[in-house]
């Protein structure tokens, strides 16, 4: 019986040698039986430096992914270096890049930087300063071409932590159908928005005059910042230091809040997604939002407005100098990378950045930061409303949000007292008074 | 050649009788253990200690130079007096009630009506399990879209009946802590009717033949019978519940964000923003622990009762 059992058990065991043997030899023999002509690319010139790294990006899942998806192939050809693309949601990238930075695990080589962020990971020394490269490279990087307001995409205190990936302008989406059949202009001015609103406004049909981002947290703190540059607000003093409830500021709140009488009921509640949702839906007949998501109103797949769309720079109060808010992401180094692949990194952005590949990116959902894409014939035909988004990038302002490390701070407090306004449990002057209580006491 | 073998079999058997010496003592249990001690000591105790630690500290987890600087009990005296801490804190007793009452008395209305073995309340046990299986976050994304006052399924209803829903359930001040209340009910009343049904099924049947024979009611047997025999299990259920709704993050962070305003904003939610927005971690650590004390000092005073009850 026992022997019987042990030759059960090296038959077992021969038979796991052999199957392994076999599996091992098969993969051995296929580059001998592969043509010639599947051999691997030349490396590009210049990317030499990337043959055989292995970098690792964390992405937003913003629009500009699916650019990331199509062009991150054609580098890997083109460098010989394998880059893994993590596509990741807001709050999880913050806080997976946060966890990576203060672990100095470096298990992100290149990631992308939210416009607001860069003052942390500036002062924090969480990217590296990419000065050095630019400075050794200028000659390649036609740097007067990059739009100088891109470059608050990064910038801090005179350093670039990031570099310039995706602009977004703020800009005004209406339906122009439903304008010209009121009768109504495109809004040039918030008091005349405020009046559109209200005209369009037909609550017994579901129709809205504006979508709104009212959400508690960051949707309705940034919403709200936007309207404060609209009205020439400020959310810092000229010392640097919070001053959220200003008499000015409180006037601004009530305005905001006041639009929300003319945006679906559901507004207090909406995030990014849900207010696209409701403009793409058709029920409402205007909405200020970054122009990323332009081109998406006239896929059919996702929207029912298609070409009934048009945008206008955002309007601003009645007698001010027009600025328009700017935001967007840059795209940044881990300072813990070891040099050999910061170097690549570094390659990757070049390559990215490049003129040539900028008019890849654009055609694949990206987003622009240079006037040659911008004012590109072919750039334009595909995408029209470029020149609104050149002259809203022209006077843009990428600083109405503070871009410094405290900025989180001002967001929570903004996005609990303003949305505690919208929903009428406080006044203006309270939500204000709380929210700039709430900054001090956790101001670092 | 002798002299080797037998100094070889001496020292094999010293060595077994060292072992057998060893596995009779309680040396053994400990060798046994380690492993799991080990486990639980890098898991469990050393971050408690170090979340008790850094409590002690202004600590920020963002500083490029991690610099700990020790200041008493401060944390503790500033946890006192924040408005935030103490508006969150009313926010979970409501939570906690709200929810821990209704899912029992749902739960054990649900035990009793399904108790009896019959293939319909066997497929009805097994299919309201579903909930439970779901992870919080999933069914807190899940009831988001069906609470959205413009697109949503439950607003789409009330609107038909003629019901105003105003900004919607998560989003009117009024409405929003019994919606994500609702929410908790939905998902953990299942696990209290399991908990009921253990208990009816192994209560003695000789106390209700008695009670039949001298003609008792079932609302009356319900109430001098079941219910006093069923009170340790009660307890059992409350206790679990209320430990486990103190602790609420999930639910609150996928549908309000703990708002609107802070209507929603329970100490959970409002420790996960203080330690990862504001990164604050000595501060978040301090209030993290009295969360823990709050909770040892419902255990131990469930676990009491739990004792007099069955002496």
């Amino acid at each position: 019986m026992y022997h019987k059992f042990c030759r059960l058990c090296h038959s077992i065991v021969i038979a796991i040698l052999v199957l392994s043997i076999v599996g091992c030899a098969a993969p051995v023999a296929a580059p001998s039986a592969a043509p010639a002509a599947e051999a691997p690319a030349p490396i590009a010139a210049g990317l030499e430096v990337c043959q055989g790294q292995n970098l690792v990006l964390a992405s937003m899942t913003d629009q500009y992914v699916a650019a990331f998806r199509a062009l991150i192939p054609q580098f890997e050809e083109a460098s010989g270096a394998r880059l893994t693309l993590d596509e990741l949601g807001y709050v999880d990238l913050y806080q997976k890049l946060i966890a990576d930075f203060v672990g100095q695990t470096a298990n992100y080589d290149l990631m992308t930087v939210d416009i607001v962020w860069s003052g942390e990971f500036g002062q924090n020394q969480y990217t590296l300063p990419l000065d050095d490269f630019m400075a050794r490279d200028e000659a390649e990087l036609q740097l007067d071409d990059i739009l100088p307001v891109a470059w608050t995409l990064g910038e801090w205190q005179g350093a670039h932590v990031a570099y310039p990936l995706a602009g977004y302008a703020n800009v005004l989406n209406y339906r122009k159908d439903v304008l010209e059949e009121a009768g109504i202009e495109p809004p040039a001015t918030q008091e005349e928005l405020l009046a559109a609103a209200q005209a369009l406004t037909d609550p017994d049909a579901g129709f809205y005059g504006m979508a709104l981002l009212g959400a508690k947290g960051p949707a309705v703190a940034q919403d709200y910042m936007v309207w404060v540059q609209q009205h020439g607000g400020r959310i810092l003093d000229d010392e640097g230091k919070p001053a959220l409830n200003t008499p000015e500021n409180a006037e601004i709140l009530k305005f905001f809040g006041e639009l929300f009488n003319y945006a679906p009921p559901g507004s207090a509640d909406y995030w990014w997604d849900q207010r696209e949702t409701a403009f793409r839906s058709g029920n409402v007949a205007m909405m200020e939002g970054w122009s990323i998501a332009r081109a998406g109103y006239e896929n059919p797949e996702i929207s029912s407005v298609v070409g009934k769309v048009d945008i206008a720079v955002a309007p601003v109060k009645a007698g001010l100098e027009p600025k328009f808010g700017f935001g967007g992401w840059g795209i940044g180094i881990n300072a813990d990378s070891t040099p050999q692949e910061q170097e690549c990194a570094w390659q990757f952005i070049k390559w990215l950045t490049s003129p040539e590949i900028q008019k890849e990116w654009l055609r694949n959902d990206g987003a622009p930061i240079r006037r040659s894409t911008m004012t590109d014939p072919e750039i334009v035909a595909q995408y029209p409303w470029m020149p609104v988004l050149l002259e809203s990038f022209e006077k843009g302002d990428g600083d109405y949000r503070p871009r410094i490390p405290q900025y989180s701070i001002i967001q929570d407090a903004l996005g609990t007292h303003v949305n505690a306004f919208i929903v009428g449990q406080v006044t203006a002057e309270e939500a204000l008074d709380a929210a700039q209580k709430q900054v001090e006491d956790n101001w670092q | 050649m002798v002299t080797t073998d037998h100094q070889i079999s001496t020292q094999e058997n010293r060595w077994l009788a060292r072992v057998r010496r060893f596995r009779s003592r309680e040396g053994a249990y400990w060798v046994m253990l380690a492993p799991l001690l080990v486990f639980v000591v890098a898991v469990a105790i050393y971050p408690l200690l170090f979340s008790f630690r850094i409590s002690f500290f202004k600590y920020r987890l963002t500083d490029p130079n991690q610099v700990q600087t020790f200041v008493g009990v401060d944390n503790y005296l500033r946890a006192l007096q924040d408005p935030t801490v103490l508006t969150a804190l009313r926010v979970t007793l409501i939570y906690v009630a709200g929810t821990v009452i209704v899912e029992l008395l749902l739960g054990l209305a649900l035990a009793l009506l399904l108790a009896s073995e019959m293939r319909t309340t066997r497929f009805v046990r097994s299919f309201l399990l579903v909930p439970m299986a779901l992870p919080p976050l999933v069914v807190g994304l899940v009831w988001k879209s069906l609470y959205n006052a413009d697109f949503g399924v439950i607003p789409y209803y009330l609107k038909q009946m003629g019901v105003s829903v105003g900004r919607g359930p998560l989003a009117e001040p009024a409405w929003a802590m019994p919606a994500v209340i609702l929410i908790d009910v939905w998902q953990w009343t299942p696990l209290l009717m399991i908990i009921f049904l253990a208990g009816l099924k192994s209560l003695p049947t000789e106390p209700y033949e008695a009670a039949y024979a001298d003609g008792a009611t079932r609302w009356s047997r319900f109430i001098h019978i079941t219910l006093p025999l069923l009170k340790p299990t009660i307890l059992v259920a409350l206790l679990l519940r209320t430990m486990q709704s103190f602790k609420v993050f999930d639910t609150i962070y996928a549908t309000t964000g703990g708002g609107p305003g802070s209507t929603t904003t329970v100490l959970n939610f409002h420790i996960y923003t203080v330690g990862m927005t504001f990164f604050d971690m000595g501060y978040a650590a301090s209030l993290a622990n009295v969360l823990l004390v709050i909770i040892a000092i419902l255990s131990a005073l469930y676990i009491m009762l739990l004792e007099r009850q069955q002496l």
